[in-house]
């Protein structure tokens, strides 16, 4: 039986069936926003832009610590300078999965490089003799990430940008397997869940079982006409609402982030 | 006409009750010797004393522990009189944990390669050289062994290890895990470490009267004569005490059997 979450009238009123993309322009193309309890994957080509949307859809932060955004390839400097710049919110939770990555595993694979290739000195060696127990600081940041996801309340806004940290280093059936479940819990807890994955490190298998699992698939690309470059995102998929299928081709202005040019309905 | 003058080798005395007597004053300096047992037969009581010994004649001395925690080693060792923690914390003995030495040289995996078995002699020569370690045991190079996958890298590892300990001068015990001493049985567990040390000793048990008792054997120590008898291994609190046994104890030894 699955799990049920009683949610009050008055934050079902506050926080309403959708929720905004952080763009107004989308909200009106996707005819409001993104339904509560979304999962949307935004399948990407590099410099599509994506990044800058995963984090734009944070910006919206009804509730600033029920919202957060995890991230595999900024710091977290980069990401404030970002938000500063746009004026979207800083006190939402931020996680930087790629600095905690160069922290707890690099770092160790360099020192180890560092013994190996010059050896022991005499300070090593005592430290060493007095180590009793291997530091299991050994992290499954999968799980972990799961974890935090699974434990947000009701009405979350969760972006992570992007699984493809995982994809490379993990078995990707396994990062299927937690996005089902994160897409249980999204459902359940009426949250909205952005992940972004390359189109390159993922087979058409993962790909297609990806899709079939979103609630919403948006695929961002890039092509240069001219001497310019033509960004844009096709919603693939949209549950219970075909008519918001489209191809939009956005742009990048300082005063509102990702802004969409045009809007072409597919269905 | 002169006596031709006997060269004698320096010895590493193991200070062992009854050890030196067998190996008629020590084991030679820079010797790799194996001391292949079956289990609960007293290896890691033998080697910790042959540290302790030599730590009490102030030699620097290491220990590195792969089948069993240092923590559970220590507690272990601790009840004997000869031991004394002093010894570990003035740095006279080192005990190092294999499983944080793989984690510090990045080899938490499940097999080596030849760089990785390389890093390992190196970090290992590295210790003794920065140290002085003079006597050394590795408890077990079985269970380390396990973990390189050929027999050629097998060999390589403990041949080039042996050849460097050597050159530093230090006297290594590398501790074997066999699961049969009789005469039949190989006295190490991948065949190769036998024909590369400088020495085997074996430990097993023998039955008489239905008690198992304790017996080393020194089947073989390059560089010295030595007795090839068994001897009757007793682990009392003032460590290892070997006495030469009777040739008719042995229950399983049928050719020496009482009225055969």
């Amino acid at each position: 039986m699955s799990k049920q979450i009683k949610f009050s009238p008055d934050d079902e009123e506050f926080f309403g069936s959708v929720g905004s993309f952080g763009v107004p322009k989308f909200d009106n193309a996707m005819n409001g926003g993104v339904p509560r309890g979304f999962l949307v994957v935004g399948f990407t080509e590099t410099g599509s832009g994506l990044e800058l949307f995963a984090k734009q859809l944070t910006s919206p932060a009804e509730e600033p610590d029920n919202t957060i955004l995890i991230s595999t390839n900024e710091s977290q400097l980069e990401i404030a300078r970002v938000f500063n710049k746009y004026k979207w919110p800083t006190d939402i939770a931020v996680r930087t999965l790629g600095e905690e990555y160069n922290a707890k595993v690099l770092e160790k694979e360099l020192l180890a490089s560092r013994y190996r290739l010059e050896g022991f000195k005499l300070p090593d060696i005592q430290r060493l003799a007095q180590t009793r127990f291997v530091d299991d600081d050994t992290q499954d940041f999968l799980t972990e990430m799961t974890n935090e996801i699974m434990a947000m309340g009701p009405y979350f806004r969760a972006v992570i940008d992007s699984l493809d940290f995982f994809m490379q280093r993990e078995d990707q059936s396994r990062v299927v397997a937690m996005l089902r479940m994160m897409q249980a819990h999204t459902q359940i807890h009426r949250g909205i869940l952005f992940v972004t994955v390359s189109k390159d490190t993922i087979t058409p298998a993962i790909k297609q079982e990806m899709a079939a699992i979103a609630d919403m698939v948006c695929d961002f690309k890039v092509r240069t006409i001219g001497s310019d470059f033509e960004t844009s995102m096709t919603v693939s998929k949209f549950r219970n609402a075909p008519e918001n299928l489209s191809i939009m081709v956005f742009r990048v202005t300082p005063e509102e982030g990702i802004t969409p040019e045009t809007v072409e309905r597919i269905a | 006409m002169q006596p031709a003058t006997v060269y004698t080798r320096d010895r590493c005395i193991t200070g062992i009750h009854g050890m030196d007597e067998i190996l008629r004053g020590g084991i030679p300096y820079g010797s790799t010797v194996l001391a292949a047992g079956t289990c609960g037969s007293g290896k890691t009581t033998l080697g910790m004393e042959f540290l302790v010994r030599g730590a009490l004649a102030g030699e620097a001395c290491a220990h590195f522990t792969a089948t069993e925690p240092s923590v559970k080693l220590l507690e272990n060792i601790r009840q004997y009189a000869f031991f004394d923690m002093n010894m570990i914390d003035s740095g006279l003995i080192n005990v190092f944990d294999m499983d944080v030495l793989y984690s510090w040289l990045g080899l938490d995996k499940a097999s080596f390669d030849l760089d990785d078995v390389h890093a390992l002699i190196k970090a290992i020569v590295d210790i003794v050289n920065t140290i002085g370690v003079t006597r050394l045991v590795i408890d077990s190079v079985t269970t380390l062994c396990y973990k390189i996958k050929s027999e050629q890298l097998i060999r390589d590892f403990l041949f080039t290890l042996g050849k460097k300990l050597a050159t530093l001068g230090c006297t290594t015990i590398l501790i074997s895990e066999i699961t049969s001493a009789t005469e039949n049985a190989h006295w190490s567990s991948f065949g190769v470490e036998e024909a590369i040390a400088d020495g085997i000793i074996v430990m097993g048990d023998v039955e008489r009267m239905g008690h198992l008792l304790r017996f080393l054997q020194v089947v073989k120590m390059r560089g010295t004569s030595h007795s090839r008898a068994k001897h009757a291994i007793e682990l009392t609190p003032l460590g290892v005490m070997l006495t030469p046994m009777l040739k008719w104890g042995a229950v399983s030894d049928k050719t020496n059997r009482w009225g055969s």
